[in-house]
């Protein structure tokens, strides 16, 4: 968090020595003055969006989506991972380690990916952001185009990669031995 | 915007009243979640917007118009996923970011690998992956899923250029 407000407001700042440099002062004020106009009127949407965000991690549970996906298998493993991937709420801290367990109790590559690349593309968690920040048109159409996709590349690596499959669960359980060496007793922390 | 706003009001509604169900105050906790959320990312949100002010400022129009604009084609497509898979920061900072560029010119093929770019491989979600996951693992997922910010933004550009 730290490392990335330094780094925007270097880049900020190169920015505004840019615009400076082209224009004078009066770009400079026409920057601050559109960054704020911005903010101001996309505030209230983004106020909702991040109650939306809030009850959708209420609401949802890792755990659930784990056990529930465990016993699934092949194109329903897939379907299923798919729309796991886009309700489970949490960055790339919490996906990628669920992943991680996935794979390691038993699901196939395909279904890893399809919940991976589901969670990339259509999180529901992100949604309201998403329509807050762009143009609905942008969201709508991104949302239509890349909406086969994660199940197309679940069954695109369960092709390529099902002889692998093995191999990877090896390579993924030896680092979450690691990270549990590391960090012990992490545990999951609940509003109450 | 004003439709936004509903959607997502009326999204908050039944989450509220679905997380209430557990009868021990569900909904408050997950309101209070949200509220924290806010409250932690407002100094990213606040440089997010200033970032995405002064990039239509700063880099002229005609350039991105000339780079990823509707007539760029194959060209915008091709350098909007390459820009897209770049972008590291999360959605309060690409989001703000892809809708200046978007606002300065962009079309709409382009503006689509952006963020599609940013979605399926963005170098910010990469270290997660390689320090749990694995480089083997890291490997194989990119390289089922590199092409999909090229393939998304075509066929964009062809149905709603």
């Amino acid at each position: 968090m730290r490392n990335t407000l330094i780094i925007m407001t270097l880049a900020i700042l190169g920015l505004a020595g840019l615009a400076f440099y082209r224009d004078g002062t009066p770009a400079l004020m026409r920057g601050l003055f559109i960054s704020g106009r911005t903010l101001i009127e996309i505030l209230p949407l983004l106020a909702v969006a991040f109650a939306v965000a809030g009850l959708v991690s209420q609401v949802t549970s890792t755990q659930a989506v784990n056990k529930w996906l465990g016993q699934a298998s092949g194109f329903r493993g897939i379907l299923l991972a798919a729309v796991a991937g886009a309700i489970v709420p949490g960055g790339p801290y919490i996906f990628f380690p669920l992943a991680a367990t996935l794979l390691v109790s038993g699901a196939r590559i395909g279904t890893v990916i399809a919940f991976l690349t589901a969670k990339n593309l259509w999180t529901l968690s992100r949604l309201p952001m998403e329509f807050a920040l762009l143009d609905a048109r942008i969201v709508i159409i991104r949302y239509a185009v890349t909406f086969v996709f994660p199940v197309l590349l679940g069954l695109l690596g369960n092709m390529l990669f099902s002889a692998s499959t093995d191999k990877l669960r090896q390579s993924v359980a030896r680092m979450q031995n690691q990270a549990q060496a590391e960090n012990p007793g992490k545990g999951n922390k609940k509003c109450s | 915007m004003l439709i936004a706003f509903l959607v997502l009001l009326a999204m908050a509604g039944v989450l509220f009243f679905i997380a209430r169900r557990d009868g021990q105050g569900g909904h408050i906790c997950g309101l209070r979640k949200g509220m924290g959320m806010f409250i932690r990312l407002a100094p990213l949100l606040v440089l997010a917007f200033l970032l995405a002010g002064f990039i239509q400022v700063a880099v002229p129009p005609e350039l991105i118009q000339e780079w990823i604009g509707t007539k760029s084609g194959f060209k915008g497509v091709f350098i909007g996923s390459i820009a897209g898979s770049l972008l590291a920061g999360g959605p309060y900072v690409s989001f703000p970011v892809i809708s200046a560029i978007n606002h300065s010119g962009a079309g709409t093929g382009a503006t689509v690998s952006l963020i599609t770019g940013w979605a399926v491989i963005g170098l910010g979600q990469l270290p997660f992956e390689l320090t749990i996951m694995g480089p083997r693992f890291m490997i194989v997922r990119l390289s089922t899923v590199f092409a999909t910010p090229f393939i998304a933004g075509l066929i964009t550009q062809y149905f709603f250029g």
